[in-house]
């Protein structure tokens, strides 16, 4: 019987082989390499003020007059988590949709550019302010800190080019499901789509978090703002940006790591159906950033904890998939006993060697995060350095390698030229680089949060107060984790450039990898998105509707704005 | 079917398990749009095993969907009403009857009339429930006074919020399901 993934891959196996004769069309191309530009930019610019900020922790560098902590704080938050990340997801999946679905459509193309370029004047609001030191709130910008009015019209305009992005990508879906219809969507616009439904999802509260109370208060309209819903619309929306950079590295998991050892990728029905999983659960995981937020009540915080160890059940569903999938890979390149396939594993490969270590990374990443979720041990690490290694092992491994992996393969697709094996060479070592940097770093972070090292401080002995020199030490080696990393970060950003400018030319595969040849078909109903959504906004109003009516009716009067630095 | 209906068991009992009880009923609005839904989908779990046992008395009593629905409805609409749920606090009586209705009376009717009904039947309920859910939301938001002896004002105005924001999701799935024509994809 043929299942109807098979068939599929038989009309897009037409298509893959126009893509393969054909490469990427130019005017796709242009958009990833744009997108990815800005990402691989954005690392260099947030690494240097890392370093910075690494060093000034460890006690080696006190910040001129003129550069406050807080300001270069502010940005390397925002070029990281928010530039570096969403621009290489858009960049990254407008390619996959433009390879898995025979090319952009011309009115998509349009959309992008309008989006990219709405993106780049957001950016640039947020980025004057910051420059002026009128915006060192963090890129969290809780209330009542108040920046400069400019640093939220910028971060509204960065989300209606998220809406852009997203509503192109639901029209070339759309439309490629008219013209095959029955038939699954391909694995990577399938992660494309539910991507894309999170970041219209997420950013929604942010945007009502900015629009509807924080410039009306930040130009002075109104006196006061409600401090505690405005931290919760943040996180609904901050906890799961973070999730879909997780989910965008994860879809690489699934579907070009498996092509790039030479296997088969693991069980379509459950892959979608952990995608669906993450969508459905993910952004009421965001109570799990207020566990010692005041104004909570016990008892929702208690469900709560349900709610954020949830959505660890796909994330053990993926650990395991992927473990099942090295090991069928091994064994069939004649791997014996219990072991041997690990030996069969390409790790001279940088496409294959940073987002395995990116894996690993995220055993003691999702451990650590279990113990945050749990309120009494929260109590001890939160606010702490601890919090900061948490989220280097997160995202600066975790999803972070995963995307400098899939630079070597992607960037010389979208510019038709190849990954030489000196590149890869320089790659292993980057990656070699980056991890023994994190390692040092995220490790000695979480041991200097462990003993009480608060994060978000510049430097300071504390007058010399005994338990405080006992941090130091670790905040030396953070300073020594930096200075690798940035090492990491500049071969990184060379390689990317001169994969896209100098590298030979030549055609590069867009790996991705088959399902098994006797798999049982996969049941539709994991296309029906339009279901999979009214779900997800029904878990949503369920688990907000309870502490924001609490939130709002039981008020206190509310703060002005302060500038506190 | 036979793991479904141990699911159905297992999680009907955590629902029954006193701690688990008392914390989301201690709650109005978790206690009605968490607890009740909950035994609902349980029951709908167990069903599966009975309908396969005992097709001919589905087939019987159940051809068209039309009673069992109809069932489900009374069963419901019975629970959204605040007395009710007062009474379930109160007596144990009504308590046990709430844990016997909510997943035998409605799990188990939905179970076996939802794939019976037309497309047409389906729409109807979800949109008699949206009207049911925008009226009871008004009821609990606007209504002056305290309706039930266990909850607060502050309780009530949460549940009222809660319909609403469902049948807004209910409304944007009615706007899905009309305006886009699956015959287009699949
Ligand atoms: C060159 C590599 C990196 C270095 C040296 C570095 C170093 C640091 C240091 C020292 C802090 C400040 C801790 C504090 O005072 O609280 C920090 C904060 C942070 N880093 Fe990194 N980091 C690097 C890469 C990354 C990456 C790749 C990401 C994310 C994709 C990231 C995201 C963040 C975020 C979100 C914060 C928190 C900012 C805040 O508290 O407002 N970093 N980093
Ligand atoms: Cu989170």
């Amino acid at each position: 019987m043929q299942t109807s993934v098979s068939q599929n891959k038989l009309v897009s196996g037409f298509t893959d082989k126009a893509n393969k004769a054909l490469g990427i069309s130019k005017q796709d191309a242009l958009i990833s390499k744009s997108y990815l530009a800005v990402a691989f930019i954005a690392l260099l610019l947030g690494g240097l003020l890392g370093l910075l900020q690494g060093l000034n922790r460890a006690g080696l560098l006190e910040l001129p007059a003129w550069l406050n902590y807080y300001q270069v704080l502010t940005a390397h938050g925002i070029l990281l988590v928010v530039v570096l990340s969403a621009f290489f997801t858009i960049g990254y999946f407008y390619a996959g949709l433009s390879h898995t679905l025979g090319g952009l459509l011309p009115k998509v193309r349009k959309i992008a550019w309008i989006g990219f370029w709405t993106k780049i004047v957001g950016f640039v609001l947020v980025v004057i302010p910051i420059l002026m030191n009128e915006a060192s709130v963090m890129y969290t910008f809780y209330p009542p800190m108040k920046a400069h009015p400019m640093f939220y019209f910028g971060l509204a305009l960065i989300v209606v080019g998220v809406w852009f992005l997203a509503a192109g990508a639901f029209i070339n879906v759309a439309n490629w499901r008219k013209n095959h219809k029955g038939e699954h969507l391909p694995i990577l616009a399938f992660f494309a789509t539910g991507v894309f439904v999170l970041l219209v999802g997420a950013t929604a509260f942010v945007a009502v978090e900015v629009l509807f109370m924080i410039i009306p208060w930040s130009l002075g309209w109104v006196d006061t703002i409600n401090v505690m819903v405005a931290r919760t619309l943040f996180w609904a929306f901050g906890h799961t940006a973070v999730n879909i950079w997780y989910l965008t590295a994860v879809s690489a998991w699934y579907v070009v790591i498996p092509k790039v050892i030479g296997g088969t990728r693991f069980n379509d029905y459950l892959t979608r159906v952990v995608v669906i999983a993450l969508v459905i659960m993910n952004i009421t995981g965001g109570f799990h950033h207020q566990i010692i937020d005041p104004g909570i009540s016990l008892p929702i915080k208690f469900m709560h904890v349900f709610m954020s160890l949830a959505i660890g059940f796909p994330s053990l569903m993926t650990a395991y998939a992927m473990f099942r999938v090295f090991e069928r890979t091994g064994r069939r390149k004649g791997a014996k006993g219990a072991l041997g396939w690990i030996k069969k594993l390409p790790w001279g490969d940088v496409r294959f060697l940073s987002p395995f270590i990116a894996m690993a990374a995220f055993a003691p990443a999702g451990a650590g995060g279990i113990v945050q979720s749990t309120n009494q041990l929260d109590q001890v690490v939160h606010n702490t350095m601890w919090i900061v290694g948490h989220f280097h092992l997160t995202l600066g491994m975790s999803v972070v390698m995963t995307f400098f992996g899939v630079s070597y393969w992607l960037v010389p697709y979208i510019s038709n030229r190849v990954l030489t094996p000196k590149m890869n060479k320089l790659g292993v070592i980057q990656t070699i680089i980056w991890t023994i940097g994190m390692v040092i770093m995220a490790f000695s972070m979480h041991t200097a949060g462990l003993f009480g090292a608060p994060r978000r401080t510049s430097y300071t002995t504390y007058g010399d107060f005994s338990a405080s020199l006992g941090w130091d030490p670790y905040m030396a080696a953070v300073g020594v984790g930096a200075t690798l990393l940035l090492v990491a970060v500049i071969i990184q950003v060379y390689a990317v450039f001169n994969m896209m400018f100098f590298a030979p030319k030549g055609t590069t595969e867009f790996p991705i990898a088959e399902v098994e040849a006797d798999e049982a078909k996969t049941p539709y109903m994991t296309e029906r998105w339009g279901v999979w959504v009214v779900v997800m906004l029904i878990v949503i109003a369920m688990a907000y509707v309870l502490p924001l009516t609490d939130m709002i009716v039981n008020a206190p009067p509310g703060s002005p704005p302060f500038k506190t630095w | 079917m036979m793991t479904q209906f141990i699911y159905g068991l297992l999680f009907y009992i955590f629902l029954m398990l006193p701690p688990v009880a008392n914390l989301v009923e201690s709650i109005m609005i978790t206690h009605m749009h968490m607890q009740m839904p909950m035994l609902v989908v349980s029951g709908f779990l167990m069903a599966g095993i009975f309908l396969k046992r005992f097709p001919r008395f589905f087939e019987k009593w159940n051809s068209n969907g039309i009673p069992g629905i109809t069932l489900f409805m009374i069963v419901i609409i019975y629970w959204t009403i605040p007395r009710t749920m007062d009474e379930a606090l109160t007596y144990q009586a009504i308590e046990a009857w709430k844990f016997i209705s909510l997943p035998f009376l409605a799990g188990f009717p939905l179970r076996d009339s939802w794939k019976k009904l037309t497309k047409a039947g389906k729409n109807l309920i979800i949109i008699i429930f949206t009207v049911k859910y925008f009226g009871m939301g008004a009821l609990y938001i606007w209504s002056e006074d305290q309706l039930c002896n266990n909850y607060l004002v502050i309780d009530q105005l949460t549940l009222g919020w809660g319909f609403i924001t469902t049948a807004i999701c209910l409304v944007i799935y009615l706007v899905y399901a009309f305006t886009v024509d699956p015959t287009k994809y699949e």
